[in-house]
C-alpha cells in the first residue's frame, strides 16, 4: 500500500516533512527568498536613501561606505547597493525565467521522446546528445552577438531594454533543455507502462491528452530538481555572459556586467569587483543547496548528505 | 576493438559534420558581412566594386552552396584568411591550440587526482567534519563564477601580495619559471572550478563500492583496509568518475575561455571570443570546430578508457 | 446468435532484441493464431498460466498493443477497417478493468475526474451532467457519493477496485474485459468484487471477458471457459464442461491443482510439473508436450488443432482425455 500511495498528495506532506529536516536546503531557500525580495525592493531602497543605482552623479565618484551610501559608489558615482540590488533583478529573474524555459522545452521533447518512442524518440534524442557535445559558451557568445535583423526583427524591438532581456532568456532555454529532456524522458518510460495511462489509451485519448493528464504531472517530481538545478547554471552562464560584454546591456544591469566594469578598476577598487560576485556565488550555492535537499527529500533512496 | 573504434569514428565524423553546418549558418547570421566590413575599411568603393566583392566571396548565394564551398576549400587544406590578423587561420589557431592544450591539460590532470583522492577521503570519513568541508569545497567550485575566481586570485596574489603575474603568456627568457608562474592562476582557477563534481561523483561512487557485497566478503576474508581501498574499491569506483570527467570536457572548455579571457592567455578560448567580437568569420568557424572535434574525441576516448577499465562492460556500454 | 467481439486467427508478436550484438532480430510470439467469439450477455473466461498470453490478447483487443496477423470484429464490423468515429464508438463500448487497483488511477486526479474521465474523452454529457452520472456510478459500485472529491490513495484495494469498475461502466458500455480483476485483492474482498461484477452483469446486461487463473472466481462468473497455454488456446468449453470433464491434459491439470471446484475426479499428484517454456523458443510439434503426461512421438512433431469434440466443446490435443457427450 505504503509503495503504492507514493506518488500521492500525502507524499507531498511527507516530502515537505523530510526537507524541512534538511537544514542547508532550508538556508537556501531561505536565502534565496530574502536575495529576491531585497532585489525586488530596489526602487524603494533607492527612493528612501535619496540614491540611484542607474543615474551617474560625477560629484560622487567612488566615494567610500557612508550612510547613505552603504557600500560607497562606483566609478560613475552610482550607489553600490542600490546597483547590486537592480543587478540582482536581473540575474535572478533570468536565472528563474531561463530555468523555466529550459524545464518546459525539456519536459516537452523528453515526454513525447518517451511516449511515442521508436523513431521520434532516436531522431530527439540524437538532437539531444547533439547539443549537449556542443561547445557550450562559444555557442552561447555567437548566439548572443547573432544580428537579429537578419532573423527578420525590426530593429527598433532589438534596441529596446527588454529584448536584451529577452535574448539571453531565449539563449540560455535554447542551451539548457537538454538535462530535463532526459530526465522526463526517463520517467515516461516508465509511466507510459502503468495501468492508469494503459486505461487512458485503451479509450482513445489522444497522445496531448495522455501527456498534458497523466504522463507529465506525474514526472513533475524530476522536473522540479532538474529546474532548481538548472536555475543556478542560468545564473552562472548569463553572468559569464555578461562579464564578456555579450549579455545585459547598458544601461541595465546585472551582477555579470557590474563584474565586466569592475575588471579594469580591480587595482583601485577592489569591493566593486568583489560584492557582485560574492552574491553570484551565494544565490548559486543557495541554488545548489535547495536542489540536492529537493532530490533527497523526493527520492528517499538517494543519499542524505 | 578496431571495428568499435571505426563506427565511433564514423559516428563522430557524422556529428561534427552537422556541427560544421550549424556553425557555419549560426555565424552567417552574425551582424555584417565581409563586404560590408571591407567597404567600411575603404570609402571610396564604388557600387561596380561592391558587386564585384560580393560576387567574389559569394555573399548572396544561398547557405548550402557557401558552405559547400567552404567545405571543399577545407578538405583541401585551405581554412582561410583572417580578417583581424591578415594571417592563414591555420597559422593562428595551431599555436593556441598548444597554448590551451598545455592550460587544459595540466589543470584537467591535477583536478583529477585532486578530485579521486578527495572523493575517497569523503568516501572513507563518512560523516565526520572532513567529509564536510569537502562537500563545502565541492559546492563551492560548482558554484563559482570562474572569471570572478580568477579576478580575486589576480587581486590576491598579483595585486596585494605581488607574488605573481596577473595575466599573459611567459616570455622566452623568463625560462621555466616563467612558464610555471603564468600557468599558477590560470591553472588553480580551472582547477577549482573544475573539481566539484568529480569529486561529487568519487564519493558516490567509491561509498556505493565499499557497500558492495565482495568488498565486504573481501574484509571478512581480512584483507588490511588500505590494501583493500587501493586494490578493489578505488579501481571499481574511478570508472563512473573518469567518465563523468572526459564527458565534461566540454564544461572544462567553457571554463578555459574565461579563464584565458581574464589571464590574457593566448590560447583557443581566447581567440574564439576575439573572433566572434571582431566579425573573423573564418577564424571563429576553423576555431570552434577544433574545439568541437577535441570535445568529440574525449568523449570516444571515455569511452574507451571505461570499458579499459571494466572488463564487465563491453564495447558500447552494454554490461554483459 | 453472432458474436458482438471476435478474434479470427489473431496473432501477436514483439520485438525481443537482437541475440548478441549484431545477431538476428529475436521475436517473441505472445499471441498465435487464437480463434475466439465473445457472445452478448455471455462471460467468457481466459485462464491459464502467466506467461501464456491472455493480457497480451485483452490488450490487443483494445488497441493497446498491435496485432502482426488476423482480424478482429466488433458487431461483425473489421475493426482495422473502421474510421475514426466507428472506432471511438467501439472503445465506448468496450471497457477495461485491470489487474491492480493502485496502477491503474492515477495518484493525481479525484475519483470524480478518474470515472469522469471516459465520459470526457467520449464528450459525453455537460459537466453537470457528468458530475451526476458519477454520484450515481458511485452508489452503484457501493461507495458512498462523497467518495468523488477524494483522491486513489485514500481508499483500500477493494474500494479502488470499485472506482475502477464505476470508471468502466461510466460510458454505459456492453463489454467489460477484466484482468485479473481480483488477485491484487485480500481474499476477503474478492468475493465481494466477484458479487459486485455478476450483479452489474445482470443488471446491465454487460458481457465479461474475464481474465483468471483463479478457477474457483472462473467457476463463479464465467458460462464459457478458454483455457490458452503458450499463446494459444488449447481448449473452449461452457464451463461445466470444463470444469467436470477436460478435454485437454493442460486444463486437466490446471484443474488438479485447485481440488473441489467441479465434480470430475481428481487424479493426486497431477498437477503440472516444471515451468512453462520460454515464449521466446517454444517447443516444436504441440507446445505442452514437454510437460504432458499423455504425450506421445506424434505430440513432438505435429501441433494439434482446435477441434469440436461435442457440441460447444472444443479442444487441441492429439489424445485428449475422454467427455461426457
Ligand atoms: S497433443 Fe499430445 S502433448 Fe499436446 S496435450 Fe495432447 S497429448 Fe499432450
Amino acid at each position: 500500500m505504503s509503495a503504492h500511495a507514493e506518488e500521492s498528495v500525502s507524499v507531498w506532506h511527507l516530502r515537505w516533512l523530510r526537507l524541512k529536516r534538511d537544514r542547508a536546503a532550508l538556508a537556501g531557500a531561505g536565502l534565496l527568498a530574502l536575495l529576491l525580495m531585497a532585489s525586488e525592493s530596489a526602487p524603494i531602497y533607492e527612493a528612501w536613501q535619496g540614491v540611484s543605482g542607474v543615474d551617474a552623479d560625477l560629484l560622487s565618484r567612488f566615494d567610500p561606505a557612508t550612510a547613505q551610501h552603504w557600500l560607497g559608489s562606483d566609478d560613475a558615482g552610482r550607489d553600490v547597493f542600490a546597483r547590486l540590488l537592480r543587478g540582482g533583478q536581473t540575474s535572478l529573474t533570468i536565472g528563474i525565467m531561463g530555468a523555466l524555459g529550459a524545464s518546459i522545452v525539456g519536459t516537452l521533447i523528453g515526454s513525447i521522446s518517451g511516449y511515442f518512442r521508436g523513431r521520434v524518440d532516436m531522431v530527439l534524442m540524437r538532437f539531444t546528445d547533439f547539443m549537449i557535445a556542443l561547445p557550450q559558451l562559444p555557442i552561447l557568445i555567437i548566439l548572443a552577438a547573432l544580428d537579429l535583423t537578419k532573423l527578420g526583427f525590426s530593429s527598433e524591438f532589438i534596441r529596446s531594454g527588454s529584448a536584451g532581456y529577452w535574448r539571453i532568456v531565449v539563449i540560455v532555454t535554447l542551451l539548457g533543455w537538454t538535462g530535463v529532456a532526459r530526465l522526463v524522458r526517463a520517467s515516461t518510460l516508465a509511466l507510459a507502462e502503468r495501468e492508469f495511462v494503459l486505461a487512458a489509451r485503451a479509450q482513445g485519448a489522444p497522445a496531448w491528452w495522455v501527456l498534458g493528464i497523466h504522463i507529465v504531472p506525474n514526472a513533475i517530481t524530476p522536473v522540479i530538481v532538474a529546474t532548481t538545478i538548472a536555475m543556478g547554471r542560468v545564473i552562472l552562464a548569463e553572468s559569464g555572459l555578461s562579464f564578456l560584454g555579450v549579455g545585459i546591456q547598458p544601461p541595465a544591469t546585472s551582477w555579470g556586467s557590474m563584474l565586466s566594469n569592475a575588471q579594469e578598476l580591480i587595482t583601485s577598487a577592489p569591493m566593486l569587483a568583489i560584492w557582485p560576485g560574492l552574491l553570484i556565488l551565494v544565490s548559486v550555492v543557495a541554488i545548489n543547496f535547495l536542489g540536492d535537499g529537493l532530490q533527497a527529500a523526493f527520492d528517499p533512496r538517494s543519499d542524505p548528505r | 576493438m578496431t571495428r568499435f573504434l571505426l563506427s565511433r569514428a564514423a559516428g563522430a565524423f557524422v556529428v561534427l559534420m552537422a556541427k560544421s553546418f550549424v556553425i557555419f549558418a549560426l555565424i552567417g547570421l552574425m551582424p555584417g558581412d565581409p563586404v560590408d566590413l571591407l567597404m567600411n575599411a575603404n570609402p571610396d568603393a564604388t557600387p561596380e566594386d561592391i558587386a564585384h566583392l560580393r560576387q567574389l566571396y559569394g555573399v548572396d548565394t544561398p547557405i548550402f552552396e557557401r558552405y559547400w564551398h567552404w567545405l571543399t576549400a577545407a578538405v583541401h587544406g585551405d581554412f582561410g584568411f583572417s580578417r583581424l590578423q591578415h594571417r592563414p587561420v591555420w597559422d593562428i589557431v595551431i599555436p593556441a591550440l598548444g597554448n590551451t592544450i598545455v592550460l587544459t591539460a595540466t589543470a584537467f590532470t591535477i583536478a583529477t587526482v585532486i578530485a579521486i583522492t578527495l572523493g575517497t577521503i569523503a568516501a572513507l570519513k563518512r560523516g565526520t567534519w572532513i567529509e564536510r568541508a569537502i562537500g563545502l569545497l565541492a559546492y563551492t567550485g560548482i558554484s563559482i563564477p570562474a572569471f570572478w575566481l580568477g579576478l580575486m586570485l589576480i587581486y590576491l596574489f598579483a595585486v596585494i601580495l605581488g607574488w605573481l603575474p596577473a595575466g599573459g603568456m611567459p616570455r622566452p627568457e623568463e625560462g621555466i619559471r616563467g612558464i610555471f608562474s603564468h600557468l599558477a592562476l590560470p591553472v588553480l582557477t580551472l582547477v577549482i572550478v573544475e573539481i566539484g563534481a568529480p569529486t561529487r561523483y568519487a564519493r558516490a561512487a567509491m561509498l556505493e563500492v565499499l557497500g558492495q557485497d565482495y568488498i565486504r566478503t573481501a574484509r571478512a576474508k581480512g584483507l588490511s583496509s588500505r590494501r583493500l581501498i587501493l586494490k578493489h574499491a578505488l579501481r571499481n569506483a574511478m570508472i563512473p568518475v573518469v567518465t563523468i570527467i572526459a564527458l565534461g570536457m566540454g564544461n572544462l572548455f567553457s571554463g578555459a575561455l574565461l579563464t584565458e579571457t581574464i589571464f590574457a592567455w593566448r590560447g583557443m578560448g581566447r581567440l574564439i571570443l576575439e573572433a566572434i567580437m571582431g566579425n573573423d568569420y573564418n577564424l571563429a568557424l576553423v576555431c570552434l570546430l577544433f574545439t568541437t572535434a577535441a570535445i568529440l574525441l574525449a568523449n570516444i576516448l571515455a569511452d574507451v578508457a571505461y570499458t579499459k577499465l571494466d572488463p564487465r562492460i563491453g564495447l558500447g556500454g552494454r554490461r554483459k | 446468435m453472432s458474436p458482438i467481439l471476435q478474434a479470427e486467427n489473431l496473432s501477436v508478436r514483439f520485438p525481443a532484441g537482437r541475440e548478441g550484438w549484431f545477431g538476428p532480430k529475436r521475436e517473441v510470439q505472445a499471441v498465435s493464431n487464437v480463434d475466439l467469439s465473445l457472445f452478448a450477455g455471455e462471460t467468457l473466461a481466459l485462464v491459464g498460466e502467466s506467461g501464456s498470453g491472455k493480457t497480451t490478447f485483452a490488450r490487443a483487443l483494445l488497441g493497446l498493443v498491435g496485432h502482426s496477423g488476423g482480424t478482429m470484429r466488433f458487431d461483425g464490423a473489421d475493426i482495422a477497417a473502421m474510421n475514426r468515429t466507428a472506432r471511438q464508438a467501439m472503445r465506448r463500448t468496450v471497457q477495461m478493468v485491470f489487474q491492480d487497483p493502485f496502477g491503474s488511477l492515477d495518484p493525481r486526479l479525484t475519483v470524480a475526474s478518474i470515472i469522469a474521465e471516459p465520459l470526457r474523452i467520449h464528450n459525453i454529457g455537460s459537466a453537470a451532467t457528468r458530475r451526476e452520472r458519477v454520484r450515481a456510478l458511485l452508489v452503484q459500485v457501493g461507495l458512498p457519493p462523497d467518495a468523488a472529491s477524494r483522491y486513489p490513495h485514500q481508499f483500500s484495494g477493494g474500494q479502488r477496485q470499485r472506482i475502477a469498475i464505476a470508471r468502466a461502466l461510466a460510458p454505459a458500455p456492453r463489454i467489460i474485459i477484466a484482468d485479473e480483476p481480483l488477485s491484487a485483492l485480500d481474499v476477503s474482498i474478492q468475493s465481494q468484487i466477484l458479487n459486485l461484477m455478476a450483479e452489474l452483469r445482470d443488471r446491465a446486461g454487460l458481457s465479461y471477458l474475464l481474465i483468471s487463473h483463479d478457477l474457483a472466481a472462473v467457476h463463479h462468473l464465467a458460462d464459457r471457459v478458454a483455457a490458452m497455454y503458450l499463446g494459444r488456446v488449447v481448449e473452449v468449453a461452457p464451463r461445466d464442461a470444463l470444469f467436470d470433464t477436460p478435454a485437454h491434459p493442460y486444463t486437466r491439470a490446471l484443474l488438479d491443482a485447485v481440488p473441489r471446484i467441479g465434480a470430475g475426479k481428481r487424479v493426486p499428484g497431477g498437477a503440472l510439473q516444471g515451468d512453462i517454456p520460454s515464449p521466446l523458443a517454444p517447443p516444436p510439434g504441440c507446445a505442452f508436450h514437454p510437460r504432458c503426461p499423455r504425450a506421445s512421438s506424434v505430440c513432438a512433431v505435429e501441433a494439434p488443432v482446435l477441434r469440436v469434440l461435442a457440441g460447444a466443446h472444443q479442444a487441441a490435443c492429439h489424445h485428449p482425455l475422454e467427455i461426457a457427450a
